[in-house]
């Protein structure tokens, strides 16, 4: 059940991502039709998560499936919470293929409790991997919105009045959703890094600065200060600013991938 | 059957040159005189005149569609210094559905010089309130057709994109605008030339919700008469430098021979303002040095840069014209049945009263036959032969509904509505009718078992 309930999600998701795709191709603004489609996947796949945590009495925090899935759901929020403004719909071109491969990836390594189950609890524990997933989230939202920032600014200084001039929405919402994806997730990352502390000081133990975790949360904490600081500079900041926040998520995106190959069994928790 | 139908005789940008659109424009003070003057005719139960700079159109409902025409056609030719014979080769006739069909693909946008404008709507539902407001103008089918015509034009822009982007040089500046700025609201715009398409232009913004506007010209006073128009400051063309970085959009349309926006002027105005600045150029030959659109965060945007929005636009809603034109085609198809199912009511109760007569005289000729019936076996034959009747004019009271829709049928409704009032008239019916079963019925018994379908059909 909680597996079709994923699946279902997922189909959920990629029509929606689909009628993005036929919009962008039409250089149209998007409708409704896609947004109702994604508020769709979004209940299933909260519905799954939530069976998840009836089942087996445990948030799906722990393992790379359900940790997966549960930040695909934090995407999808942010892509529905965008979707609220009219001209922010076609933010779901960029985020939809991501919350589709964290959401394949939980669906192919299985949404199953590890055995690791008992040492991971308790509200520190929650609070710290549920503000991080909300740093993930937000940077992915600020990405995508500077990734489409990047390609409109280029059409209107260009003068091509194509797919990318119809579909993409106005600079200055672009701005803003970078504008809000930082603020919401660079906060959250701080106090899910620090709540992560704190939950390892309940254990004796100190910041473990070779943990590939630890090492994660700082890089796209860096990453975070980097697009910030990008923004607070005098002059027209705009397209500076989209390139650095891209760039910072792809550094943090490197780094992901780049410890989950290289960190063994040191680095399942990420 | 009635003769009497829709039908509408106008000009148009498809048919006519601007000059004669001009002199046969019928204005809101001399549409009452003119439909007044259609109406005085006979054979036109209702008028509805829709008259736009791109079109003047007479919808009618008449008794005798080619009177009426003749009257329309003297009509545009009183307006004219051309007679009825020379004003026709610019005129179109249409009648019935697809007098209907145009009226929503006017109203729809289709028929428009921009397709899919919108402002056509609106022209429409005008044309109906004057007609609603003159006596005996709008009747029951003319109020139908046009509060339909206004559904459909709703329809096509809800239900397609025909209606989305930029048609016009104006609409395309603000497009541009808005895809920087997103909302218009509260943004500041200056002007500089206060020549009529920068004017239209800035009345664009002002309408997208522009808050705060300059008009710079080379003579203050026509800048000073423009803003007393719109709104607004006026300022002379000295103080543009000064003022310009506190603008969100510049609009340049003066007749200089020279470029009056410079890239060093402009740089060194903004100096390190952070905020964007669309710069609209729309003067022949162009009044901003190009090299302005280089300078950081200033968007720039020639005439042949709008018209490039506008052709996007166009080829848009030209791929979008299909599904519009599906629409509104079915909105006609509907309209056009229920039109004809209300003409055929008169010939349903033609053929029922028909019946009854011929059934009244039957009973007649049975009952006098037969005293000793009591008077509850009299009541129960004259139930009989109601059922009896009621029974056999079911289905053909159906088929003549479902045959009021198609083209097709009128030559038989027409025949069969005058072989009823011939009937009627000669008070033949029973005779008739006697022919009628015994040379055309059939020989099997299959009316019988027909009329047990239908009991059956009908439970």
């Amino acid at each position: 059940m909680i597996l079709g309930l994923h699946l279902l999600a997922f189909v959920l998701y990629a029509t929606a991502w689909v009628l993005q795709l036929q919009g962008f191709r039409g250089g149209r603004e998007p409708g409704i039709s896609g947004v109702r489609v994604v508020g769709g996947g979004l209940a299933v796949h909260a519905a799954g998560l939530l069976l998840y945590a009836l089942s087996y009495r445990s948030l799906p925090l722990v393992g790379l499936g359900p940790a997966s899935s549960s930040l695909a759901l934090f995407i999808s929020l942010f892509v529905l919470a965008a979707s609220v403004r009219t001209d922010l719909r076609a933010a779901g071109l960029f985020l939809l293929p991501l919350v589709l491969l964290l959401l394949g990836e939980a669906v192919v390594v299985g949404i199953e409790p590890t055995g690791r189950q008992i040492a991971f609890r308790g509200p520190w524990f929650v609070l710290h991997v549920s503000a991080i997933f909300i740093g993930f989230a937000g940077l992915a939202a600020a990405s995508a919105a500077s990734i489409m920032y990047v390609f409109q600014f280029r059409a209107l200084k260009r003068k091509t009045f194509g797919s990318v001039f119809g579909f993409f929405p106005a600079l200055d919402s672009l701005d803003r959703l970078n504008k809000v994806g930082l603020a919401v997730g660079f906060p959250a990352l701080s106090v899910g890094l620090l709540a992560g502390w704190s939950w390892t000081l309940t254990f004796g133990r100190g910041l473990a600065l070779d943990n590939p975790g630890t090492i994660l949360g700082i890089v796209t904490w860096a990453a975070y200060l980097v697009a910030i600081a990008a923004r607070s500079r005098p002059g027209p900041r705009g397209e500076r600013a989209a390139v650095i926040s891209v760039v910072a998520f792809l550094v943090t995106l490197v780094a992901f991938l780049a410890l989950r190959i290289t960190a063994g069994e040191a680095g399942f928790f990420l | 059957m009635d003769d009497a139908t829709i039908a509408l005789v106008g000009l148009s940008h498809h048919t006519a040159p601007i000059e004669l659109r001009e002199r046969v424009y019928v204005d809101a003070t001399s549409v009452r005189d003119t439909v007044r003057e259609v109406m005085a005719s006979t054979a036109i139960h209702e008028c509805v005149v829709l008259s736009t700079c791109n079109r003047t159109e007479f919808y009618l409902h008449a008794a005798d569609p080619a009177s009426a025409e003749a009257v329309a056609i003297d009509a545009f030719a009183a307006r004219t210094d051309m007679g009825p014979g020379e004003v026709e080769a610019f005129l179109y006739h249409l009648h019935g559905h697809d007098a209907v069909l145009h009226l929503f693909r006017v109203a729809g946008g289709l028929d428009s010089l921009v397709i899919g404008e919108a402002e056509i709507l609106g022209q429409v539902g005008d044309a109906y309130e004057m007609g609603l407001s003159l006596p005996d103008s709008v009747g029951p089918v003319l109020h139908r057709l046009f509060q339909s015509a206004q559904a459909v034009g709703g329809a096509v822009r809800s239900e397609t994109s025909l209606g989305r982007g930029a048609a016009s040089i104006p609409s395309a500046a603000v497009r541009l605008a808005a895809k920087v700025f997103g909302s218009l609201e509260g943004k500041s715009a200056m002007v500089v030339g206060a020549g009529e398409m920068g004017i239209t232009t800035l009345r664009c913004l002002l309408s997208e919700g522009i808050s705060d506007v300059l008009v710079a010209n080379r003579t203050l006073d026509r800048a000073r008469e423009t803003v007393a128009q719109i709104g607004g400051r006026a300022i002379s063309l000295e103080d543009v430098w000064g003022t310009i970085s506190d603008v969100d959009i510049l609009v340049t349309s003066t007749s200089a021979a020279e470029p009056v926006v410079t890239h060093d002027g402009l740089e060194s105005s903004r100096g390190q303002t952070g905020s964007p600045l669309v710069v609209l150029d729309i003067a022949l030959p162009r009044d901003v040095e190009p090299g302005v659109g280089g300078l950081p965060g200033v968007f720039l945007y020639n005439i042949d840069d709008l018209q490039k929005v506008v052709g996007a636009t166009e080829e848009a809603r030209r791929a979008e014209a299909a599904p519009a034109e599906t629409l509104v085609a079915d909105h006609a198809t509907r309209f056009w049945r229920w039109y004809r199912s209300r003409e055929v009511g008169p010939l349903i109760r033609g053929l029922r009263a028909h019946g009854e007569a011929i059934r009244l005289a039957e009973l007649e000729r049975l009952l006098v036959g037969l005293d000793g019936l009591s008077e509850s076996d009299r009541e129960r034959i004259e139930a009989a032969t109601r059922r009896l009747l009621n029974k056999l004019l079911h289905p053909s009271t159906v088929a003549l509904r479902q045959a009021a829709a198609d083209p097709n049928a009128i030559g038989f409704l027409d025949r069969l509505g005058a072989e009823l009032r011939l009937a009627a008239g000669s008070g033949q019916s029973q005779e008739a009718t006697e022919d009628e079963i015994e040379g055309s019925g059939p020989a099997d018994g299959s009316a019988d078992a027909e009329s047990e379908e239908t009991n059956e059909a009908r439970g």
